[in-house]
């Protein structure tokens, strides 16, 4: 079962880190991600740029869209990055969750994919054992 | 660059859907993957199961203990529905396809990856 983990943070405490806070925070997540990719549990895992470089389409109910710049949400936590593991189980995802190496004031949101085989269809996301 | 698409909208909607009409939603979303796929674009795409089956980790700044909550995140209207991250030439293809997924309210944040100069 694949689950998606989406980071917010305020985005002025993860640019004040120090040039040493940095590099400490990336040799974190690669350790993270080798421990997940050798677990065969990682799909895909990215930090975003800040929500500042983000554009959001809207599209109301009668099907109008407009284009705005800026995040879907203006508050003061914004997503920050996202990582997508597949993991047996709840109590498995919960386990991966713990080890995701932030270390600002943040939260992580965790959430079960939906199963596409009953309706028919299939995801086209490769998992780590298919790629 | 790779682009993450979130997608936001308002949760539910379709319980009292005919199994047609399930049918031809279901066939909007995998027809415009399958275009991604095609166009080689696709990384990685899925919808999320409702909001009330999240689960939240709070992170203490000062390096206390993690908290863990039931729920979303945030307890808004609109709710993180799902996503897609693609590989894009540009900013502008990556809003060419924001623009064609078949959400049918809501909202579509788009956003490139960080990418970090690494050994």
């Amino acid at each position: 079962m694949k689950y998606l983990y989406t980071f917010y943070a305020e985005e002025r405490v993860m640019e004040s880190g120090s040039e040493e806070q940095m590099s400490d925070a990336l040799a974190r997540w690669s350790a993270f991600d080798r421990e997940a990719t050798d677990a065969g549990v990682m799909i895909a895992c990215e930090p975003l740029q800040p929500s500042g470089t983000a554009t959001t389409i809207h599209r109301d109910a009668n099907g109008v869209r407009t284009t705005t710049d800026g995040p879907f949400a203006e508050s003061k936590e914004q997503l920050a990055g996202f990582c997508l593991l597949d993991c047996k189980s709840d109590e498995d995802a919960l386990e991966w969750a713990s080890k995701i190496p932030i270390q600002l004031n943040a939260w992580i949101e965790l959430r079960a994919v939906l199963d596409l085989s009953q309706y028919g269809y299939e995801s086209a996301t490769l998992t780590p054992a298919a790629a | 660059m790779k682009y993450m698409l979130t997608l936001f909208g308002p949760e539910g909607g379709m319980e009292d859907a005919s199994p047609e009409e399930m049918k031809a939603e279901m066939d909007g979303w995998a027809a415009f993957s399958q275009e991604t796929v095609d166009k080689g674009a696709f990384v990685a795409g899925e919808g999320l199961q409702p909001s009330s089956t999240a689960t939240t980790v709070r992170i203490p700044g000062d390096g206390g203990e993690r908290s863990v909550t039931d729920g979303p995140f945030a307890e808004s209207k609109e709710q993180l529905g799902g996503f897609y991250l693609l590989e894009c030439k540009d900013l502008d293809e990556a809003l060419e396809w924001a623009k064609r997924i078949p959400l049918r309210a809501g909202a579509i944040e788009v956003r490139p990856v960080m990418v970090f100069d690494t050994p």
